[in-house]
């Protein structure tokens, strides 16, 4: 047991400290995916989406969205390598700078959630694309690299 | 003979009507002379034409003057710019009168001088002189106008101004955005920045040798400050939180901006010359687009802290927060006017998104247009007209000026969609 904490530990040290020390580099449990366009349609298909959505004017976050990000946060603990954007958006009937700060609030509060079920907060970046670009009223998780 | 009489009666009431037609001040702009001589003064004579052309041109824009037509027969020689003959302009009904002249000078540059007199009175009200590039005669035309214009009314012109707005062209993620930058008469227009970057929200300074913008570089909404001049920009500050809706203090030293703190987008306010922003506002939710007032005591900005979108005043270090509008529908967007009186916003409701203004103290509320895609208005100099943004049903967005007295909306020539406009103060 105590070895196993020590192995555990040392899996942890190793983890952290890979770009220091390339020759412990832990080899992934998973099967490996490559590139990606792979891993972006494997993050996809196994959160269930890569979007959330939200009632207009709203920030909170609903049952169907939390199911998904529960997915999402799942999958990205098993990619502790994958780096990911949530790129949030505005309600179209919105003036510019006020769509811009609520899709900044949705990409808030979905990263906070991410992180809330475990993924850790350097893995996840968040941006607003207010009511610039189509697609209102939702926040999409993003793989960066 | 009864006839004949009757004809020139009706004659002389066509000619009393017309007369009568302009609502403004009749300002007569006889083309500018020239103390120089010979070939010189011919080219100098040419130019001078111009500008006096140009400035009947801008003054016949506004509500409050009615230019009489410039021609050439009414020239005058050097000696008369500073000892008019009102007499000719008095038979010809002009209560003001514009003369002046064109000088070359040994550096290839050209002196322009502007006297503004009470036809009346007999007396000069204003004058001014500047020294130009041969290629600025356009400046030089508006700061006469500009010049009679405050002689006249009292309040500033708006001729030599600049409006800077985001040119928009191509749909969907593919839409490229520029920052565009033109003088008020659309004269002058150019592309600054280049178009591989979304951009959002131009704000020229005061003086307007820059724009504070926001920019998609970083891949995420940030304020950057472009330099006119030489084309080159820098964040306006070092941080990796998103911030936007950038605004010039009146006197260009200070920049109020928001920037998000986890889900809270909150005020700052930095030296335009750089340094540590300080925090205006705490409160949760959303408080954006501030807008200092013509003094810099005090700013106007929108927060949702009360449950919707309102229009809130505080001074300038965040004291003294308190709401302005109580309305039906959400205020967005408020800018200060220039003269102090008034605070425009943009209104949304069941009708879509409105123009309207409001007092400073939160009564006189109107709304100027009828929506309903109209956002983001920007104050004229002369705190008379308004700049806005019009988005149309099928996706495309254009400039639009409407006055304070009320009237449709006219549409700005552009080349292309335009959204964003922001309205620079009086040159210098």
């Amino acid at each position: 047991m105590r070895k196993a904490i020590l192995i555990l530990g040392f899996a942890l040290f190793a983890g952290s400290a890979h770009a220091q020390l390339p020759f412990l580099t832990k080899r992934p449990a998973q099967p490996v995916i490559q590139g990606i366009d792979a891993l972006r349609a494997d993050f996809a298909a196994q959160s269930g989406g890569t979007t959330v959505y939200f009632g207009t004017e709203s920030v909170i976050l609903g049952a169907p969205a939390r199911a998904v990000l529960a997915a999402q946060a799942a999958w990205l603990r098993r990619h502790p390598e994958v780096v990911v954007r949530i790129e949030g958006y505005g309600d179209g009937g919105d003036t510019r700078d006020h769509a811009l700060a609520v899709g900044a609030r949705r990409a808030e509060e979905t990263r906070d959630q991410l992180v809330l079920l475990g993924v850790p907060s350097a893995q996840v970046s968040t941006t607003s694309w207010g009511k610039e670009r189509p697609g209102l009223g939702r926040a999409v998780t993003v793989l960066v690299r | 003979m009864k006839r004949l009489f009757l004809i020139l009666l009706l004659a002389g009431l066509g000619t009393a009507a017309k007369a009568q037609q302009p609502s403004g001040t009749v300002i007569a702009v006889p083309p500018l002379t020239s103390p120089d001589s010979g070939s010189k003064g011919n080219q100098m004579l040419a130019v001078g034409f111009d500008i006096s052309q140009l400035i009947a041109s801008d003054l016949r824009q506004t509500a409050e003057l009615a230019p009489l037509p410039t021609t050439r027969e009414d020239y005058y020689s050097y000696p008369e710019v500073t000892a008019p003959s009102l007499y000719k302009w008095r038979t010809a009904h002009a209560k003001t009168l514009l003369m002046g002249f064109v000088q070359s000078r040994s550096d290839g540059r050209l002196t322009v001088g502007c006297y503004v007199y009470d036809v009346d009175k007999g007396r000069e009200l204003a004058r001014k002189g500047f020294v130009i590039g041969p290629s600025d005669w356009r400046r030089a035309a508006h700061k006469c106008s500009g010049l009679a214009y405050t002689a006249v009314t009292g309040t500033p012109g708006i001729f030599d101004t600049r409006i800077a707005y985001v040119a928009e062209s191509g749909v969907g993620d593919g839409r490229t955005r520029r920052l565009a930058v033109m003088d008020s008469d659309g004269n002058g227009h150019r592309y600054v920045t280049a178009g591989d970057t979304t951009v959002l929200t131009p704000r020229i300074a005061p003086n307007g040798s820059q724009v504070a913008f926001v920019s998609y570089a970083g891949g995420q909404p940030n304020v950057r400050l472009l330099d006119l001049d030489s084309g080159k920009d820098r964040p306006l500050i070092q941080s990796n939180a998103i911030s936007f809706a950038p605004r010039f203090s009146p006197d260009g030293s200070r920049i109020a901006f928001s920037m998000m703190n986890g889900p809270n987008s909150d005020i700052y306010v930095v030296r335009a010359t750089g340094g540590a922003a300080q925090r205006l506002t705490t409160s949760p939710g959303v408080d954006t687009d501030p807008s200092f007032s013509p003094d810099g005591s005090k700013i106007v900005f929108e927060s949702d802290r009360g449950g919707s979108q309102q229009l809130y005043v505080m001074n300038s270090d965040g004291t003294g927060q308190r709401r302005l509008t109580f309305g039906n529908g959400w205020y967005g967007t408020p800018e200060w006017s220039a003269d102090g009186q008034w605070i425009a916003f943009t209104r949304r409701g069941q009708d879509g998104r409105r123009i309207g203004i409001v007092r400073v103290d939160g009564t006189g509320e109107r709304l100027l247009t009828a929506g309903p895609g109209d956002e983001g208005p920007s104050w004229a100099p002369s705190s008379r007209e308004l700049l806005f943004q019009r988005a149309g049903t099928n996706g495309r967005s254009g400039l639009y000026r409407v006055t304070l007295d009320g009237g449709e909306p006219r549409p700005m020539t552009i080349p292309s969609d335009g959204s964003d406009p922001d309205w620079s103060g009086v040159m210098d």
